[in-house]
């Protein structure tokens, strides 16, 4: 089988597998500070929340195991108080609460606009931020508080992420090879993207897992589970579930994909994307279609060296390339030990 | 040998080499990645010479394998004023140059600077973990510091003893034999020391964590990161959990890392130095408290780690040994017993060493007139302080034997004397041990030996050997001598005292086939009970000699 130990340090470099202690300890006492402060601010603006009735919920990348190594960390804990959203129509007030308890020197809290963040810095870099998503509960219905903080644009939006948690987890758990190949799409998407930092412009890690989620190709062999094969396979079929036109000349002046949320609102988990510029989706899809022929190219040479060659443009240098064969065999005749 | 091509040729067939300036025909300087190379050619006259390259006036670069010290030319010379940085371009003996003709040695080393400079990320930091001790190593001031552990798995306390200019840190629960040791004035040679309190941390990922180089000195932040990652946890959930109870009331700290996963683990250690010595978690005095560090070189010396480094099964390792048996073969056994990895052993024999035997005696060199147990003792002991042996100066009888058996993994019988071996197998018999005995002894003449494995649980014992078919008591059936071959080889002392001839060889190729035959028990390779006849010619496995059915002794178990 081609690259298999390759692949296997690639995912041991690349992988986060557990939360770090510090990491926790850092969350811990922000949902302790939300507990605590949160009900205080809103009772002052004359709403009623006990501190019992706030919910956390996990969620994201850490929840479905599936974080890999960046540059900043990534974590996502949402927060859920019941909430009468006629009394309180405009979510950006209530997001504006929960930015205010947790509003301390330690961390830096801004309001974006599916969530609260507060940021961690170090040094003047930033290398933590946790995203809190506000849900209200109400007569039984969860909503997702939209929003930035003075735009003219928000609303309360159905949700359900206890939902949505149990179908990702439900789909990835127990498929170890489905959990890499997500894993190794994500890496894909931060070295083709790394220097994008418009609105929109990066296909969401959300959609890209459902994707690969939908899309997957379980490859395995006698000589264990074969990655490369699995990735092209996904990857591949990623790349045709677009809807692309193209001109006379064959350059294409559009390409679509979408993936709807399996749970309230049932929205297209790309349409932001689509709707910013339609540039993103071509170059999306672009991209896609640059990796999937260096995965192709890789899987048809002979060397193992030219396939990783390949493997490298799709998912940057830490996949390590092996030496030339030529090169490893000329030398190996001539090594020796010494036995001391 | 044919020297037609020059360096010079042979560097300009590269697209990314420019040369500077050729010095002699194997003294070139020349340009790669903007930066400046000189190669030194391989001396044409020694074949095992090989190619040199140096790093020119290049303080910054900080790449693996570029030696950290510069080499100062600062004299007029053929060579231009600089510092030079060698680079390290072969492990150790690790290549045979001799086969390789001098283009060849250009080319290959050239190739290999290439790859060094076209590194990327990743395999930098593979690179710089592999070679971490050497840079370790270069960046403390020599200061070493002895390390026994039992384990390198869990996080420990250590304790610390001082022997003039020796340190020692021990696990808390591993007992040296000589750290009780006293001088002729009857003072301990090693102190306690309760100054510095001092912890073993193992280190589960070693992402991101790069030794000390040029440029990159250690300072407390890299230890605050392996005690608390941000993105990578280097320690484990437990270990974490220790640092946060352990309660320190020292002002410094010793801390001895270990990084699995490499070739060699690898172990280190720093000196947390605190601003205070108030009482504090041990977390806490290092994440909050601490303020410097000292760093120091680790030498790993316990028993595990010099079995495991060359290779040693860790399946005989805490294994206790019972050697019946102190005489020849006896005492080739129990060192080897110590060096394949089991420390504990307890001995009996009663005689004392003569001259007539210490030719084939294994420390027969200045020890004849003391007891024969005794002296292995004492031998075995110094091997390592981790050896514990228990030498009794008598013959084990059933008593001892009956009290042994509560205590020891296995038993190694090398008393040759039948009538003792009948009786001890009687009784480990209807003790139903449960443990793999071994009985091994030698035929007269340096021939044959022979070892018997048994397992009481299963058909076949000591006592088969002398049964016949018909369940009457014969002489051992394993023996391979003619009775002549036997009469022969006897020697007789003239007062009644009779000794067989034979020389070390048997000794050896017995223990050996012991050795591998303990391995294979404890690996459950061996499922019967089986003879093993050893010869200079084989080592065989007769099928046909137990277990015998008529045998008295084990023939009417199921
Ligand atoms: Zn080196
Ligand atoms: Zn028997």
């Amino acid at each position: 089988m081609k690259l298999k130990k390759e692949f296997e340090d690639f995912y041991k470099c690349i992988r986060i597998d557990s939360e770090t202690q510090n990491l926790i300890d850092k969350r811990e006492i922000l949902e302790d500070e939300i507990k605590n402060k949160f009900p205080n601010i809103m009772e002052k603006h004359d709403i009623e929340l006990n501190k019992s009735d706030i919910r956390m919920i996990d969620q994201g990348s850490y929840k479905y195991n599936t974080t890999i190594k960046s540059k900043v960390v990534d974590r996502d804990v949402a927060v859920m108080i019941p909430l009468d959203i006629s009394k309180n129509s405009d979510p950006r007030k209530i997001k504006k609460y929960l930015k205010e308890a947790i509003n301390i020197p330690v961390r830096s809290v801004s309001i974006k606009e599916p969530c609260v963040r507060a940021a961690y810095y170090e040094k003047e870099v930033e290398w933590l931020h946790i995203d809190l998503p506000l849900y209200a509960k109400d007569n039984g219905t969860i909503y997702l508080a939209r929003g930035k903080e003075n735009s003219d644009k928000y609303s309360w939006e159905e949700a359900d992420p206890d939902g949505l948690n149990d179908d990702l987890c439900e789909k990835i758990n127990g498929n170890n090879q489905l959990r890499r190949i997500i894993c190794y799409i994500k890496k894909w998407k931060n070295e083709v993207y790394s220097n994008s930092n418009r609105d929109h412009e990066v296909p969401p890690s959300i959609g890209l897992t459902y994707l690969a989620c939908d899309c997957f190709f379980k490859q395995t062999s006698e000589e264990g589970d074969d990655d490369l094969l699995a990735l092209q396979k996904t990857m591949n079929a990623i790349k045709n579930k677009f809807f692309c036109i193209n001109n006379i000349e064959g350059e294409i002046t559009s390409a679509d994909i979408s993936r709807e949320l399996p749970v309230p609102p049932y929205t297209d988990i790309f349409k932001k994307m689509r709707d910013s510029s339609s540039s993103y989706m071509i170059t999306f899809y672009k991209r896609l279609s640059i990796a999937v022929n260096n995965l192709t190219n890789a899987i048809n040479v002979e060397s193992e060296h030219d396939a990783a060659e390949y493997v490298q443009k799709v998912l940057g240098t830490e996949f390590v390339v092996p030496e030339k064969e030529a090169v490893v065999a000329t030398t190996q005749n001539k090594k020796e030990h010494s036995f001391g | 040998m044919d020297n037609k091509i020059t360096i010079r040729e042979l560097l300009e067939t590269y697209d990314s080499i420019i040369v500077n300036q050729v010095y002699t025909e194997d003294i070139v300087m020349f340009k790669l990645f903007e930066k400046d190379f000189l190669i030194i050619g391989p001396l044409k006259k020694d074949l095992s010479s090989k190619a040199q390259i140096y790093l020119y006036n290049d303080e910054g670069t900080d790449y693996p394998h570029v030696v950290l010290k510069d080499i100062d030319i600062n004299k007029e010379s053929m060579l231009p004023i600089g510092k030079y940085r060698g680079i390290c371009l072969y492990e150790h003996e690790s290549v045979i140059q001799s086969l390789f003709s001098y283009e060849e040695k250009i080319i290959d080393i050239i190739d290999r600077l290439i790859k060094l400079l076209s590194m990327t990320k990743t395999e930098q930091e593979r690179e710089f973990q592999r070679e971490f001790l050497y840079y370790w190593n270069s960046a403390t001031d020599l200061q070493n510091i002895d390390i026994y552990l039992k384990q390198d798995i869990k996080f420990t306390k250590l304790e610390k003893y001082c022997r003039k200019k020796t340190t020692r840190y021990v696990e808390s629960n591993i007992e040296l034999t000589d750290i009780n040791n006293c001088d002729t004035r009857g003072n301990r040679i090693w102190q306690r020391h309760i100054e510095t309190e001092a912890f073993f941390i193992p280190i589960i990922d070693k992402r991101e964590i790069l030794p000390p180089y040029r440029n990159h000195s250690w300072t407390i932040e890299n230890i605050k990161e392996i005690i608390y990652g941000k993105q990578i946890n280097h320690i484990s959930a437990d270990t974490y959990f220790q640092l946060k109870n352990k309660i320190v009331s020292t002002q410094n700290i010793i801390i001895v890392f270990a990084m699995r996963e490499l070739k060699t683990k690898v172990c280190f250690a720093v000196m947390v130095k605190c601003k205070n010595g108030k009482k504090r978690t041990l977390f806490d005095k290092i994440y909050k408290d601490g303020i410097d560090i000292v760093l120091f070189n680790v030498e790993r010396k316990d028993y595990l780690y010099l079995n495991e480094i060359i290779g040693n099964d860790s399946i005989f390792y805490n294994k206790k040994v019972l050697l019946v048996g102190g005489g020849s073969l006896g005492s080739y056994v129990a060192p080897e017993l110590v060096e394949n990895g089991a420390s504990n052993i307890v001995i009996y024999d009663e005689d004392k060493l003569e001259d007539e035997n210490k030719m084939r005696w294994r420390f027969g060199g200045w020890s004849v007139g003391l007891n024969k147990a005794e002296i292995l003792g004492f031998f075995l002991e110094r091997f390592h302080p981790q050896v514990h042996v228990e030498c009794h100066k008598n013959n084990l009888d059933e008593a001892s034997l009956e009290l042994e058996l509560q205590n020891v993994d296995l038993i190694i019988f090398t008393i040759g004397n039948s009538d003792e071996q009948l009786k001890f197998n009687r009784l480990l018999n209807k003790l139903n041990c449960k443990i793999p005995v071994f009985f091994v002894w030698l035929e007269a003449g340096g021939m044959y030996s022979h070892i018997l494995v048994v397992n009481y649980k299963k058909q076949g014992c000591f006592e088969c050997l002398y049964t016949n078919k018909d369940g009457k008591l014969v002489n051992n059936r394993a023996t391979l001598n003619t009775e002549i071959q036997t009469e022969n080889n006897i020697l007789r002392n003239g007062c009644g005292g009779t000794r067989a001839a034979y020389g070390t060889s048997i000794l050896l190729r017995t223990v050996s086939v012991l050795l591998n035959t303990i391995q294979k028990i404890f690996l459950g390779n061996i499922k019967e009970n089986i003879l093993i006849d050893i010869s200079s010619e084989m080592v065989s496995y007769p099928d046909d000699i137990i277990p015998m059915k008529g045998c008295n002794c084990c023939g009417n178990r199921k």
